[in-house]
C-alpha cells in the first residue's frame, strides 16, 4: 500500500516532470521571441488628403493606416531576412488635398523625420509634387494616386527609379470599358467627365483606347463637381450616340447619373473605376441600376469564385475595417492604400538589421522592384524594374449594379 | 509726417536671414532640431517666395488702396512660363542648346516678369477705373480666368503646355554657369537675395515721391489728380509692378518645388494671399515678410505639434483652430501683426 | 480723420455710409469706361455667337429653351446665397465670406435632424427644414456677436477676413461632423431620392426645380415684405442708409447688424435646402456657391435686392448656354470675361437703375 503509494508518487513526478518538458519546449520558442535581437523601429510617412477636396478619398486610405498600425503593434512588427523584429511606426499626415503642402510634408518626412519609405498621397496633383523630391532624397514613395506619369517620365518614357503606385490607371480602365461596349455591340459613344484631373484623364483615356476597338466618340465634354443642371445632357440627346460613358467620382458621378438616366432614355451608362465606391449606389439610388464599370475586384470579394487568390486579403480587409470604422463599407481606395502600405512593408522585411539610412532606403526600393505575385486587393501584382505599377489589366473586372448593390459581370453575361 | 529711415531696419533682417543661411549650410537640418522640426529650410523658403508675393501686394492693397482678390494668377503665371519654357520648350521649337544653356531660366524668368508685368498694365488701365467691390470681383474674376485657362492646357490640348490638372513635373534647379543652386540650403539663399531685394524695392517706392502719391491717392483720389498726378496710370503702373513681383516668386516656385500644379494657383490660393497681407499688415512693406512667417508657421504648428498630441483627430481639426486663430488674430490686431501707422477706427462703423 | 492705416478700406468704410451708390467717383471725363454703344454691340455679337454655335449642333428652340430653363434653375440658387450677401452688407459693410457656410449647413442640418427623426414624409421633412433654418440663423447671429461685433471698430476688411476664418472653420467642424461622404436630401416632390420629371413640350423640367424658383419667388417677396412694412426691415433699412443717423434716431445698429446675420442664416440654409435634392450634399459645397453668390451680389450692385437676384439669373443662364453650345469646360471664363465686360460697361452693377 505505502508502497504502490510511493511507486505512484514516482510516477506522478515522472509524468508531471515529463509534462514541463515537454509545456516547456512548446512554450520556449514563445518566451524566447522578446528575447530575440530587436532592432531599430521602422518608420513609414504616410500622407493622404484627408481635407479638401481629395477627402472623400483619403479618408478611408487614412482608416487603412490605422489598421494597420493597430496590426502591426499586435503583432510586434515585422522580421528581416535575420529575423531581426522592427517595430513599425506609420507616421500619417495630411496635405489638404494641396501640391505644395504634400511637397512641404513630404520633405519634412524625409529629412526630419527620417521615414525609410514614404507611402503617399490620394491625389496626382501633389503625388506628381512629391516625385522630384523622393527621386532627389534617395527615399522610395508609393504613391495612392492614378496617374501614369507619377511613375514614368513622359519626356523619356522611363520608370521613375524611386516612384511606385499599386494604382490601375484610366488607360486599363478605358480598354476594359472598350472590351465591354464592342462586346455588347455598341460603337458609338458619348463621354462625360467630371472636370478635375481624374475626368480629364478618362476622357484622355477614352480616346486614346475606343478607336483601337473601333468605337466612335461622337460627344464628350466635361461637368463641374458641384453642377446641378447639366446642358450637356441636351448635347447628348442631340448625338446620337449609343451609350454614355461617364469619367467622374461619387457625388458627382451620381448626379450626373440621374440627370443622363432620367432625361436621355434607354441607353446604357458605363462608369470608369473612380465610381466603384459604395457612395455611387447610396447617392444614385435607382438612376445607378443596370450602370456597369470596370473596378479591382475588392469590391465584389465576396462574389468571386473561391479559388480566386485575392479573395480571402479582401474578406479579411473588407471585416477588419467594417470593425474599425463602425460598419463602413469599403471602397477601392482603402485597397490602394492597403497595397501601398503591404509594398512599403515586404520592401522593409527585405533589409537586414544594421545598416545605415540611406542603404536602407536602397534596400526598400530594391525589395520592392522585387516584388512578385503578391496578392493585394485589386490582383496578384508583379513588379520589376520595367514596371512600377504591377497591375495586370486582367484583374479589372466588369460590375454592375443590381437591387442596389454591386454584382459581378463575367464576360460570359455581358450580353 | 517724418520718414522714418529705413536702412538700418532692413540691414538688421539681412543680417540675420544671411546668419540663419550660414548656419543651416554648415549644419543642414540644424534649425529643426532645435525648434524641434517647427522650423525648416524648406518653410523659409516659401516664406521667403511669398514675401516677394506680398510686397507687391500690400503695395497696390495697402498703399494704393486697390483690392485684388486675383494675385495667385500672377504667381502662377510666372511658374507656368518657367515650367513651360525649360520643360516644354521642345514642343514650342526652341533650341535645344538655348534651352541646355544656364541663364535660360534666368532669361525666362526675367522676360516672364516684363510679359505678366505688361500684361497686368493693359487690363489694370481697364479694370482699375472700377473701384472697391467692382474692382475686387474684377481681379477675383481675372484670377479665375488664369487659373481656367491653364487648367485647360490654354485651350490647346494637343500641345499639353501646361499638363492640364497635372501640371508639369521636371523644372531644372536654377545654374550659375556649371554650378547647381542647390541643395535647399543653397537655393535659400537665391530666394532670400530676391526677398529683400524686393523689400528694399518696396521701402524705396514708399519712401519715394511714388509713396507720397500713393498715399494722397488713398487719401482722396480727386484731391490727387487735381495736383497734377495722372491716377489711372500710377494705379495701373502699382499693379503692374505687384504681377512682375508675383511672376519672379512664381518661376522661383518653379525651380524650387520642380513640379507646378494649376490647383496652387486658384482662388483660394489668392484668398490666402490677402489673409497672409492683413495678418501681417498691408499698410506696410515689413508686413510682408511677418505675415508670410505668421501664417506658414500657424500652419506648420498645426500639423506637427498641437495635432500630432491626438492621434485621433488627425487632419479634420486642423482647418478648425487655424480658422479660429485667423478671428483671433484679426480681432485683436485688426491693422495686423506690424502696423506702420496708429490705427484710428472709423467712427460709423457697427 | 481717414488714415492711410486703412488699407483699401476707406473706401468700403466710406461706402457703406453713404447712399446712393457711387461705385464710380472719378471725374466725369472718366466716367464712362466704355462708349455706350459697346454694350448691345457686344450682347448682340455674343447673342449671335451663341447662336451660330447652337446651330452646328443642330439646335432649334426647344434645345435653347432647355438650356434657357437649366440656366434660371441654377441662377435662383445663386440668386438667393447673392442676396444673403446684400443683406449683411447694407447693414454691416461687410463682405461675408462665411454665407457659403449657411448655404451647407442648411442641407446637412436637415438630413441629420430627418435622420433623427426616423420617418420619411412631408411633415418630418418641412420640420426637420424649418429646424435646420433656425439652427443656421442660430449660428449666423451667433458668428456676428462673437466674432465681428467685437471687432465692429476695425475696417471693413480686417472683418471680411475674420468671415474668412470663421468659413474656414465652420467648414472644418462640417467635416469633422459628417465626414467627407456626400449625402441624399429626398426630393420634395416624391420625398423620395428619386425625383418626378416634367415634360413641357421638347423641355425637361425637374419637379424640383418648381421648388426653387416657388421658394426663391416667396423668400425674396417676404423679404421685400420685411424691409418694407416691418419695424425691424425699415430699422435695418435706416442703418444702411445712414448708420450714425440710425443711431441718432435712437435705432440699436449692431442689434440690427446681428438681426442681418440672422437673416443671411436664413437665406442661406433655404437656398441649400432647396438645391439639395438636385445635388448630394458634402461639407464643402459652400465654397463653390459661395463664390458663384457672391459673384451676382456684386453684378447686381451688392445694395440692391432685385438686383442680387438678377446677376445670379444671368450668371446662370450665361452658363449654362455656353455649356451647352460649346466646351464647357470654359463656362466659368466665359461667365467671368462677360461680367468684368459688363462691369466695365456699367460699373455700377449693370442691373441697378442707373444713378449716371
Amino acid at each position: 500500500m505505502r508502497r504502490s503509494f510511493h511507486a505512484g508518487r514516482g510516477l506522478t513526478v515522472l509524468c508531471l516532470g515529463l509534462a514541463a518538458f515537454l509545456a516547456g519546449a512548446l512554450v520556449y520558442p514563445v518566451l524566447a521571441a522578446p528575447a530575440a535581437r530587436v532592432g531599430i523601429p521602422y518608420r513609414i510617412g504616410f500622407i493622404a488628403s484627408v481635407t479638401g477636396p481629395g477627402a472623400s478619398l483619403g479618408t478611408p486610405e487614412r482608416d487603412v493606416a490605422r489598421l494597420l498600425q493597430d496590426r502591426l503593434n499586435r503583432e510586434g512588427g515585422i522580421a528581416g531576412p535575420d529575423g531581426v523584429r522592427h517595430e513599425v511606426q506609420i507616421l500619417i499626415n495630411d496635405d489638404q488635398s494641396r501640391a505644395d503642402v504634400a511637397a512641404s510634408l513630404a520633405r519634412r518626412l524625409i529629412e526630419q523625420d527620417q521615414v525609410h519609405v514614404l507611402v503617399g498621397t490620394t491625389l496626382s496633383g501633389p503625388s506628381l509634387a512629391i516625385v522630384p523630391i523622393a527621386t532627389e532624397l534617395r527615399t522610395p514613395n508609393i504613391s495612392m494616386a492614378s496617374a501614369r506619369a507619377i511613375i514614368e517620365d513622359p519626356n523619356t518614357q522611363r520608370m521613375r527609379p524611386w516612384i511606385f503606385k499599386p494604382v490601375p490607371e484610366n488607360l486599363h480602365s478605358a480598354s476594359k470599358q472598350a472590351e465591354y461596349l464592342k462586346a455588347v455591340g455598341i460603337n458609338r459613344v458619348c463621354h462625360l467627365y467630371e472636370n478635375t484631373a481624374y475626368g480629364q484623364d478618362t476622357f484622355a483615356s477614352a480616346k486614346h483606347e475606343f478607336p483601337k476597338a473601333g468605337i466612335r466618340i461622337l460627344y464628350g465634354d466635361s461637368f463641374d463637381r458641384f453642377a446641378t443642371e447639366f446642358p450637356q445632357v441636351t448635347r447628348v440627346r442631340a448625338s446620337g450616340c449609343q451609350a454614355v460613358v461617364i469619367g467622374s467620382i461619387p457625388p458627382a458621378a451620381a448626379v450626373i447619373n440621374v440627370a443622363v438616366a432620367g432625361r436621355v432614355g434607354p441607353r446604357k451608362i458605363v462608369h470608369g473605376h473612380g465610381a466603384c465606391s459604395p457612395d455611387l449606389i447610396r447617392t444614385a439610388g435607382a438612376a445607378a441600376e443596370g450602370t456597369v464599370m470596370p473596378c479591382g475586384k475588392i469590391l465584389v470579394a465576396d462574389q468571386l469564385p473561391a479559388n480566386d487568390p485575392v479573395r480571402g486579403v479582401n474578406l479579411e480587409l473588407i471585416s477588419e475595417y467594417a470593425r474599425l470604422t463602425g460598419g463602413q463599407p469599403i471602397s477601392t481606395f482603402a485597397g490602394h492604400a492597403y497595397d501601398a502600405l503591404q509594398w512599403a512593408l515586404l520592401g522593409l522585411r527585405t533589409v537586414p538589421d544594421g545598416q545605415p539610412l540611406g542603404r536602407i532606403r536602397e534596400m526598400v526600393r530594391d525589395g520592392i522592384e522585387r516584388i512578385r505575385n503578391y496578392v493585394g486587393t485589386h490582383g496578384v501584382m508583379n513588379l520589376g524594374p520595367d514596371d512600377h505599377l504591377g497591375f495586370n489589366p486582367k484583374d479589372f473586372v466588369i460590375v454592375t449594379v443590381q437591387g442596389g448593390r454591386f454584382v459581378l459581370l463575367p464576360p460570359e453575361r455581358w450580353k | 509726417m517724418t520718414q522714418p529711415r529705413w536702412g538700418p531696419p532692413w540691414l538688421a533682417m539681412a543680417a540675420v536671414v544671411a546668419a540663419v543661411g550660414v548656419w543651416e549650410l554648415a549644419q543642414p537640418g540644424g534649425l529643426a532640431r532645435l525648434s524641434r522640426g517647427l522650423i525648416s529650410t524648406d518653410l523659409l523658403i516659401r516664406t521667403g517666395l511669398f514675401t516677394i508675393v506680398l510686397v507687391g501686394l500690400n503695395l497696390l492693397m495697402g498703399y494704393a488702396g486697390q483690392a485684388s482678390l486675383g494675385q495667385a494668377a500672377f504667381y502662377g503665371m510666372g511658374a507656368f512660363a518657367s515650367a513651360i519654357l525649360t520643360v516644354r520648350g521642345r514642343v514650342l521649337g526652341i533650341p535645344q542648346d538655348l534651352l541646355a544653356a544656364w541663364w535660360w531660366p534666368w532669361l525666362v524668368m526675367g522676360l516672364a516678369a516684363l510679359a505678366v508685368g505688361g500684361f497686368a498694365l493693359v487690363v489694370g488701365l481697364a479694370i482699375l477705373r472700377l473701384r472697391g467691390h467692382y474692382l475686387a470681383m474684377a481681379t477675383l474674376g481675372l484670377g479665375i480666368i488664369v487659373y481656367i485657362v491653364l487648367r485647360e492646357n490654354l485651350g490647346m490640348p494637343h500641345l499639353n503646355l501646361t499638363g492640364g490638372f497635372d501640371g508639369i513635373v521636371g523644372v531644372p534647379r536654377l545654374r550659375v554657369g556649371g554650378a547647381e543652386l542647390w541643395p535647399v540650403q543653397v537655393y535659400y539663399f537665391v530666394v532670400w537675395a530676391v526677398a529683400l531685394t524686393v523689400v528694399a524695392l518696396g521701402l524705396g517706392v514708399v519712401h519715394s515721391p511714388v509713396g507720397r502719391a500713393l498715399r494722397a491717392l488713398h487719401g482722396s483720389e480727386l484731391a490727387t489728380e487735381s495736383v497734377g498726378v495722372d491716377v489711372g496710370r500710377l494705379k495701373a503702373k502699382i499693379f503692374a509692378l505687384s504681377a512682375a513681383l508675383a511672376s519672379v516668386a512664381g518661376s522661383l516656385y518653379a525651380h524650387f518645388q520642380a513640379a507646378v500644379v494649376p490647383d496652387t494657383f486658384g482662388f483660394v490660393p489668392s484668398l490666402e494671399l490677402v489673409v497672409m497681407s492683413a495678418v501681417g499688415g498691408m499698410s506696410s512693406i515689413w508686413g510682408a515678410p511677418f505675415g508670410a512667417l505668421t501664417v506658414l508657421l500657424l500652419e506648420q504648428l498645426l500639423r506637427t505639434h498641437v495635432l500630432g498630441l491626438l492621434p485621433a483627430v488627425s487632419g479634420e481639426l486642423e482647418p478648425v483652430v487655424f480658422g479660429a486663430l485667423l478671428v483671433v488674430i484679426m480681432m485683436f490686431w485688426p491693422a495686423g501683426l506690424v502696423s506702420s501707422r496708429k490705427v484710428q477706427a472709423s467712427p460709423g462703423s457697427s | 480723420m481717414r488714415s492711410a492705416a486703412e488699407p483699401a478700406t476707406t473706401e468700403l468704410a466710406a461706402r457703406t455710409r453713404r447712399k446712393p451708390q457711387e461705385p464710380f467717383r472719378a471725374p466725369p471725363a472718366a466716367r464712362r469706361v466704355l462708349p455706350r454703344i459697346v454694350r448691345p454691340a457686344a450682347l448682340a455679337v455674343v447673342g449671335a455667337g451663341l447662336w451660330l454655335l447652337g446651330r452646328r449642333l443642330g439646335y432649334g428652340a426647344p434645345e435653347y429653351l432647355q438650356l434657357l430653363v437649366d440656366g434660371t434653375v441654377t441662377g435662383s440658387v445663386y440668386g438667393l446665397v447673392a442676396v444673403g450677401f446684400v443683406v449683411v452688407y447694407r447693414v454691416t459693410g461687410v463682405i461675408n465670406f462665411a454665407q457659403g457656410a449657411f448655404v451647407m449647413l442648411g442641407p446637412m442640418l436637415t438630413i441629420t435632424f430627418l435622420g433623427g427623426i426616423g420617418v420619411t414624409g412631408g411633415v418630418p421633412l418641412a420640420a426637420a427644414a424649418a429646424t435646420a433654418v433656425v439652427v443656421t440663423a442660430g449660428i449666423a447671429m451667433a458668428v456676428h456677436r462673437f466674432t465681428l461685433h467685437p471687432a465692429r471698430q476695425a475696417s471693413a476688411l480686417t472683418r471680411i477676413i475674420i468671415t474668412v476664418g470663421v468659413y474656414i472653420s465652420l467648414q472644418g467642424l462640417a467635416l469633422r461632423a459628417w465626414g467627407p461622404r456626400p449625402y441624399v436630401m429626398p426630393a420634395f416632390s416624391t420625398l423620395q431620392m428619386e425625383d418626378r420629371l416634367l415634360q413641357v413640350g421638347g423641355v425637361v423640367v425637374q419637379a424640383q426645380s418648381l421648388w426653387v424658383w416657388a421658394v426663391g419667388v416667396v423668400t425674396v417677396l417676404g423679404l421685400i415684405l420685411f424691409f418694407e412694412r416691418t419695424v425691424a426691415g425699415k430699422a435695418m433699412r435706416a442703418c444702411a442708409v445712414n448708420r450714425t443717423a440710425a443711431r441718432l434716431m435712437g435705432i440699436r445698429v449692431d442689434r440690427m447688424a446681428t438681426l442681418a446675420f440672422g437673416l443671411a442664416g436664413i437665406l442661406g440654409a433655404v437656398a441649400g435646402i432647396v438645391l439639395a435634392p438636385s445635388t448630394r450634399p458634402t461639407y464643402d459645397m459652400g465654397l463653390e456657391l459661395g463664390l458663384k453668390g457672391f459673384v451676382a451680389a456684386i453684378a447686381g450692385g451688392l445694395t440692391n435686392l432685385p438686383g442680387a437676384v438678377g446677376g445670379g439669373l444671368v450668371l446662370g443662364i450665361l452658363e449654362s448656354l455656353w455649356a451647352g453650345v460649346t466646351v464647357a469646360g470654359f463656362k466659368d471664363l466665359f461667365a467671368f470675361v462677360m461680367l468684368i465686360l459688363l462691369l466695365l460697361a456699367r460699373p455700377q452693377g449693370w442691373l441697378e437703375a442707373g444713378h449716371q
